[in-house]
């Protein structure tokens, strides 16, 4: 009967988020309705009727969890948010710089003192785009893009499923957002090496070639996980 | 019966409270002792009392720790803070105050 009684609160619990605090009011109400449990059947109740009233004794669970929740990954705080917002924003003005770096050294002329300016003005200008890109990819795995807060009566599959597209959407998001600053630097820099305007804008096309690219590789990896479901 | 246990279910924090006075108790003892009291006429639902048990925590009128059971599961204590025993205290004068009214107005 005591295994009837787990196997019923890992039933109920199914659903909770998974944190410590749901863990541990698993294990509080646990250990209670043992103790009851035991004292019924100590009483003289039949272990049956025991089981059924320590059962019944509970009560609905469900509002317990919305308040179990902790760094519930759906509701997103609004310090992340920020911090999400402001690491892009550095990212892109890193972008820039970087490119202006580029066209400083570039004007500065070739050949001066032995060294070609421009090439080490591109090397320099790369080193620094690491700095953004590598902020823009630690901002989208940390902090998930998630603008609404939903409630928190949602079934717990699906909640599992929102947070791990949104946190797809995230990557994705990223993954552009590197895509098309990259092109934008490289677009510059290649345009003002060679002058070849009426070229260089295929570049743009080349990025949007990309985009569909890693578009079509996550909802390949979509359509694999939905076909196993 | 119905509407004395919504109204019952109302007071649940004061009477978490109430049995906490005097020692730190847990949630089945605390249970036990309101259905002694009432003859068996009142139980808390497990869920109505871990509900009141988060907001009186999350209020600071309750601290809990876990005890250090030697055999079987450990156990959740709880146990009042001096926050709690002002907090019971404002309650009880204002439930006096309330049944006063109440009474005088059923009349």
């Amino acid at each position: 009967m005591k295994e009837k009684i787990i196997q019923h609160f890992n039933e109920i619990f199914r659903d909770a988020p998974k944190t410590r605090k749901a863990l541990d009011l698993k294990q509080e109400m646990m250990q209670n309705a043992m103790d009851k449990y035991d004292d019924m059947v100590a009483e003289g109740y039949l272990e049956e009727d025991a089981y059924h009233n320590v059962i019944n004794s509970i009560g609905d669970v469900t509002d317990l969890f919305s308040e179990t929740e902790e760094k519930n990954l759906l509701t997103l705080p609004e310090e992340d948010r920020k911090k999400r917002a402001m690491l892009n924003a550095v990212a892109v003005g890193l972008y820039i710089f970087a490119a202006t770096v580029f066209f400083f050294f570039s004007s500065m002329g070739n050949n001066y003192w032995g060294y070609n300016f421009a090439s080490f003005g591109f090397v320099i200008a790369l080193l620094i785009c690491i700095a953004p890109t590598v902020m823009l990819v630690y901002a989208a795995n940390m902090y998930p893009d998630y603008s609404k807060k939903e409630k928190s009566d949602m079934v717990d599959a699906y909640k599992a499923t929102k947070y791990s597209k949104n946190k797809e959407l995230a990557v994705k998001k990223s993954i552009y957002s590197v895509i098309w600053s990259l092109t934008l630097v490289l677009y510059f820099i290649i345009s003002f090496l060679t002058f070849e305007w009426r070229y260089t804008w295929i570049l743009f096309l080349i990025a949007a070639c990309l985009q569909a690219i890693v578009k079509l590789i996550f909802d390949l990896k979509n359509v694999e996980k939905d076909d196993v479901l | 019966m119905s509407i004395t246990s919504d109204i019952l279910r109302g007071h649940t924090e004061a009477i978490i409270l109430s049995h906490l006075l005097e020692h730190d108790s847990y949630g089945y003892q605390i249970n036990k002792d309101i259905m002694k009291k009432t003859n068996n006429a009142y139980e808390l639902k497990e869920a109505t009392l871990y509900s009141a048990f988060r907001r009186l925590e999350q209020a600071g009128c309750i601290r809990t720790y876990w005890g250090d059971e030697t055999v079987g599961a450990r156990r959740r204590y709880y146990s009042i803070t001096e926050k709690g025993r002002k907090a019971y205290a404002d309650y009880k004068r204002e439930w006096q105050e309330a049944r006063e009214i109440i009474d005088q107005l059923l009349n």
